[in-house]
């Protein structure tokens, strides 16, 4: 209760920030919501052109942007504090984090939500909503199974995070590693079939982007085996598992250089 | 000139004191690549002919991307000019026999030399790697122009986005905001996802009057050869008027701006 509450307070700090520049919060509002248009616009137009691209429907990939940008933008609104760590590190600043009655692993993950992916997040939820009561029709049951999806996509993206800054308290660099899993979550704007093997081989089980991405869509459109299901839950539990091992291994290597 | 020589020389072994960091930064250069190839391989895999385009044009259009972003896009005055206006360091240029622009400029064309001879190190490997057919122009003068409208798109690159990062000496608390909606449009209208001539023809001729298609999709449509030679020498005489442009236009704000400049930083 005592984190929840402390969680709540990071969160209230992190809006009244965001709302003490309006204009900014506005400008960068619009830029992400045109960014994600844009995208859109361009797959809609694809498909002028084409029936099907590997056998997947406009509303289909329509989709999979959708949901690859509810899981992305959630994982950026609530880890966005991670972007922050290095120089938390550097500073020696870290070294009052460790010292409260709080953990350090909560407040380094979530010290500071992002709100303004909060407002663009609730228009792709609405957007994701719409497509998929007008054109998909999933079953309760696989609503169900995709809400669970997201949950383990969230812990997948947790438990990357928490590698992040583990692998920044010994190297004291964060920010490309942060970068490259953008740009490696990035490629799954597109569903992880599209891709080739072996890269679409390392994109699902060695850097579990396509588990964070396409399966949950999938799931929705009642394409995704139960044996892939169970697999998917396992890697989220697995790496989560691991990533916070590796955690603590870091920060018995802390040793607080920079104070 | 010679200063600027010196400037360029050493703004290139500059490049080299972060290894690590220009080595994860072309990687993601490539990864950025790879969404976009995929993409396109699987829509040709069951159509020959996507919007006039066969799939060696395509594939060629998508490996060139790479290129001529690498070319045009490498410019680290993006990331340090803003910072120079808001804290104030720009006070050490004012007082110099040099031109801060122009420094700026020649930095960036370090930096673009380098990325240059990368990108076409891992256009090679992932050539290798996918082996793709790859149809260019036959003309030897159209990719000429391909290459010289590269260049040009190159500097209107440099003036725009300085024009945006200039809003900093009126807002030196904000150095980003502008230049992140100049970079998130030139993200999809500059032609890096998707050629420009899949949009509707009105939006395309809108688009003419806009910089973003200069940067990427023109100099790569001369280059497979989308347009004919006519057509080209059109858009290049097109992108020297943008360019002559947008430098006054950067030229007027940046006096105004110096103007209004008070090194509130120092």
């Amino acid at each position: 209760m005592k984190t929840f509450r402390v969680i709540v307070r990071f969160s209230a700090n992190s809006l009244q920030q965001v709302l003490s520049n309006v204009p900014v919060f506005l400008l960068f509002f619009f830029s992400k919501l045109v960014r994600y248009g844009l995208f859109l616009l361009f797959l809609i137009l694809l498909f002028n052109g084409v029936t099907s691209v590997m056998g997947y429907s406009r509303e289909q990939m329509l989709m999979f942007y959708l949901i690859y940008n509810l899981i992305d933008t959630t994982a950026q609104l609530m880890f966005r504090e991670v972007y922050r760590f290095r120089p938390l590190i550097v500073s020696g600043g870290f070294d009052a984090v460790l010292t409260k009655p709080f953990s350090p692993i909560i407040r380094s993950l979530f010290g500071g939500p992002d709100f303004i992916d909060f407002g663009v997040l609730l228009i792709i939820v609405a957007t994701t909503i719409y497509v998929a009561n007008t054109y998909i029709h999933p079953s309760w049951l696989q609503i169900i199974l995709f809400l669970a999806m997201i949950i383990n996509s969230l812990l997948i993206a947790a438990a990357f995070h928490i590698l992040v800054l583990g692998i920044g308290i010994i190297t004291f660099s964060v920010d490309h590693l942060v970068m490259i899993f953008r740009d490696l979550t990035a490629l799954m704007r597109i569903p992880v079939d599209m891709f080739t093997n072996p890269i679409r081989s390392i994109l699902t089980f060695v850097i579990p982007v396509g588990i964070m991405f396409t399966y949950p869509a999938k799931v929705l459109f009642g394409l995704l085996s139960w044996q892939l299901v169970v697999v998917s839950f396992v890697f989220g539990g697995l790496s989560l598992y691991l990533s916070l091992k590796f955690w603590h291994y870091s920060l018995r290597q802390y040793q607080s250089a920079s104070s | 000139m010679k200063k600027y020589w010196i400037v360029f020389q050493q703004s290139f072994q500059n490049e080299f004191v972060y290894r690590l960091n220009f080595i994860l930064w072309r990687f993601r250069n490539v990864l950025r690549i790879l969404m976009t190839y995929f993409l396109w391989h699987s829509v040709f895999s069951s159509n020959s002919n996507v919007f006039g385009y066969s799939k060696e044009q395509m594939m060629a259009y998508v490996f060139l991307v790479l290129l001529v972003t690498s070319f045009v896009m490498s410019a680290p005055s993006n990331d340090n000019v803003g910072g120079e206006i808001s804290n104030g360091t720009l006070n050490n240029f004012l007082v110099k026999p040099i031109s801060y622009l122009s420094y700026w400029l020649t930095r960036d064309w370090a930096s673009k030399l380098l990325n240059m001879l990368f990108a076409v190190f891992e256009f090679s490997l992932l050539w290798f790697l996918f082996k793709p057919q790859i149809y260019f122009s036959q003309s030897p003068t159209q990719l000429l122009l391909g290459i010289f409208l590269t260049i040009i798109s190159a500097l209107i690159y440099f003036v725009i986005t300085k024009l945006a990062i200039s809003v900093a000496f009126w807002t030196p608390e904000n150095t980003w905001g502008f230049m992140f909606i100049i970079l998130v449009f030139m993200d999809v209208l500059a032609g890096s996802i998707f050629p420009l001539d899949l949009l509707p023809k009105s939006v395309m001729t809108f688009l003419q009057f806009t910089p973003f298609p200069y940067m990427i999709y023109y100099p790569i449509a001369i280059l497979v050869g989308r347009v004919d030679l006519i057509t080209a020498l059109k858009i290049l005489l097109q992108s020297m008027a943008m360019l002559g442009f947008w430098y006054y236009v950067v030229m007027k704000v940046w006096k105004k701006g110096l103007k209004n400049y008070a090194a509130v930083g120092i």
